[in-house]
């Protein structure tokens, strides 16, 4: 007798396979069991998604009346196709240079914060006097909420407030800038705020990374007669790229987003000199409402969000995925 | 004697109370392989790292070609230090990481390419050049890390338990390339392990350390055949040495050393001055010394047998010595039975005398290699 082995001994013997989950089993009921969390899904994340989309192809405000006619003319009237986003890239420098003004201070604040905290996590590597005091007292702005935050650099950067105090006493003569009125001292007391209270993220997720890199190979290149910097430059800052990639990544997608505290401190003010992207988002929707053409910038700063951050993710891609 | 190229004198390292390791003299010879010796933790390491300059000594001197080096930089000193854990820059390829000392030692690219492919191929490692330390098997690794030292040309090539992560078939492998190293460069190596069989057949010289001190520094035969106390005898050998407790007594003028009814014939030689006849002292034998005895062997001794377990050629006969036990080796068929009795005859000289409280050894005999 010719025992089909493939098939082990229970048909020969006549048992009925045990019935248990085959995951090729083209039957219903796993699908149906699977289906009310599917739709849930459908439901919450992606239905607002697309629905904001289609606003956002429309002229729709809420003074012109229902949705659904403004919905329905997106396939009856092309013309009105997509016209926001037109109308932003082509014909509105507000909306471009608010972009591009997110882009920069972001841009400044993240390399300032990344430098001072690698700096104050590279003193945390030795031993002085009152670490943990400092520790705490280190990683407390970003523990602060951004209003007070906000509210407090607000006071700090007035007219006659402290911050122009102590520059008079060093210069010994009294000083007047007009922190919060000036168009590039607005901007740099954002930025100022800003590094303030997220550098100490940096600080401790650099000083979490400058522990993780091995001890031998430095050891390593110290007997091969490497400098200090050398050592830090070739052996230090590769090995803890992982980390930093990920620090800028996590921070990159928070600066972005930078409203509150802009908004206590400016305004976006003066004219325009410190309006965000997310400030000018904010004016559209809620003073204007213009919610479809909100509703397209938003959409276009999305995009531009996550090619730069899978840009930024691109050289640890491979090691995140992969596992090595 | 050929010139010394590095002198420990009394170099001490204290952590905190711990000693780590206590007044400690070696020097070593040009071209001579020296293995540190002993459990983990006993200091071994810590010296290499002061060697090195990773570490300051608390007392004592270091002398290279007879300076003084504790003032000079680790990267100054022209000593290479391949780690346990290889240290490989796992960042760069292998060719990077051969040319890390060459490129800051500031040498000009043709010249670093040449180098690299010159102790690659030594290596066997050229097909790896391109490739990231992820690729590599173990051993590989070992090689990368030990070309990364070899290529800056060091006075003292320092390896930190270089095979103990290589699984065994790998290991001989790697100890046979160890030697031929050793051999092709005639480097002057340190070498430490806390294997005595890699320290035995790799190196001219073994210093033998427990609990940060030195217990003995002298040539392989001599640290095996004549240990100076018995921590040495029992750290080497496997089966480790047998230890017969008893008391030393004269027979017609013989020493010899008695325990129950059971007596054991002492060489000659010159003994220590703070032992006397009467004294407790220990009797040191490696189990291969001890022979089967001729019926007219002036120097045999009679103990009985307790166990008896063949293993194949060979058959370990369990004896018993007053109250200590003791295990020799005889060849299978000899006439051995548990109850009975058994004639042993100690090779020659190759029996050691130790202090029952210190285990230091009392009595000099042999001759020395």
């Amino acid at each position: 007798m010719v025992t089909n082995t493939s098939n082990g001994g229970a048909s020969s013997l006549g048992l009925r396979k045990p019935r248990r989950f085959d995951p090729n089993d083209k039957r219903i009921i796993p699908g149906l069991l699977i289906t009310p969390v599917q739709i849930l899904l459908i439901v919450m994340l992606i239905f607002p998604f697309v629905l904001e989309f289609v606003i956002s192809l429309t002229e729709w405000q809420p003074i012109y009346g229902d949705f659904w006619d403004a919905f329905n003319s997106v396939f009856t009237q092309k013309i009105n196709q997509g016209i926001s986003y037109n109308y932003l890239v082509t014909d509105e420098p507000r909306y471009l240079q608010a972009l591009g003004r997110t882009v920069i201070m972001s841009v400044i604040s993240l390399c300032l914060e990344f430098v001072i905290g690698l700096g104050l996590a590279s003193l945390f590597l030795k031993k002085f006097w009152g670490k943990r005091v400092w520790f705490t007292a280190l990683l407390t702005p970003m523990m602060i909420m951004p209003v007070v935050v906000g509210y407090t650099w607000f006071m700090l950067f007035q007219y006659n407030g402290p911050i122009n105090q102590v520059f008079g006493w060093i210069a010994f003569s009294p000083v007047n800038f007009k922190w919060l009125n000036d168009a590039t001292l607005a901007f740099i007391a954002v930025i100022v705020t800003e590094v303030w209270h997220w550098t100490p993220l940096f600080f401790l997720i650099m000083l979490s990374g400058l522990n993780a890199v091995p001890e031998n190979p430095i050891r390593a290149a110290t007997v091969l007669g490497a400098s200090n910097f050398k050592i830090f430059w070739t052996i230090i800052l590769p090995n803890m790229k992982a980390v930093i990639i990920i620090a800028f990544v996590i921070r990159g997608m928070e600066v972005v987003k930078l409203f509150d505290e802009i908004y206590l401190l400016t305004r976006g003010g003066p004219g325009t000199a410190t309006e965000t992207i997310s400030l000018y988002l904010y004016k559209l929707a809620f003073e204007d409402f213009r919610l479809a053409y909100a509703g397209s910038a938003a959409f276009i700063v999305l995009i531009i969000t996550v090619v730069l951050i899978n840009m930024m993710l691109k050289p640890i891609r491979y090691q995140l995925v992969e596992g090595r | 004697m050929a010139k010394i190229k590095l002198e420990l004198v009394n170099l001490r390292k204290e952590f905190g109370e711990l000693v780590a390791v206590n007044d400690v003299s070696i020097a070593i010879e040009e071209g001579e392989t020296m293995a540190l010796l002993g459990p983990s933790g006993c200091g071994k390491t810590t010296i290499l790292n002061m060697v090195v300059g990773l570490e300051t000594p608390t007392g004592g001197d270091i002398l290279i070609d007879g300076q003084s080096v504790l003032k000079v930089p680790p990267g100054d000193r022209n000593v290479g230090l391949v780690f346990q854990d290889y240290a490989v820059f796992t960042h760069m390829t292998v060719r990077r990481n051969l040319a890390y000392g060459l490129k800051i030692r500031k040498m000009k690219q043709p010249e670093i390419d040449r180098e690299v492919s010159k102790v690659a191929e030594f290596l066997s490692i050229s097909h790896q050049l391109d490739h990231k330390p992820s690729e590599l098997g173990a051993s590989e690794l070992q090689r990368v890390a030990i070309g990364r030292t070899l290529v800056t040309n060091p006075e003292i090539l320092l390896l930190d338990e270089p095979l103990s992560n290589l699984e065994a078939a790998m290991r001989n492998q790697m100890r046979r390339e160890l030697r031929r190293i050793q051999a092709d460069t005639g480097q002057t190596i340190i070498y430490v392990t806390h294997d005595q069989i890699e320290a035995l057949s790799l190196a001219h010289r073994i210093a033998v350390m427990d609990f940060g001190s030195l217990h003995q520094y002298d040539t392989a035969h001599n640290v095996y055949q004549y240990p100076a106390n018995r921590f040495v005898g029992s750290f080497l050998g496997n089966p480790p040495m047998n230890f017969l407790k008893g008391k030393l007594t004269e027979d017609g003028g013989k020493r010899i050393v008695t325990s129950g009814d059971s007596t054991i014939p002492l060489p000659a030689g010159k003994l220590g001055s703070d032992v006397s006849v009467g004294s407790d002292v220990v009797v040191g034998v490696r189990p291969e010394s001890l022979n089967l005895a001729a019926a007219d062997d002036p120097g045999r001794f009679s103990v009985p047998i307790l166990a008896v377990e063949p293993q194949g050629p060979e058959t370990v006969v369990t004896a018993s010595f007053g109250d200590s036990t003791f295990k020799v080796i005889v060849p299978t068929g000899t006439d051995a039975v548990e109850g009975s009795s058994i004639s042993l005859a100690p090779e020659s000289d190759l029996v050691a005398l130790f202090d029952a409280e210190s285990g230091v050894r009392l009595l000099d005999s042999g001759e020395r290699r």
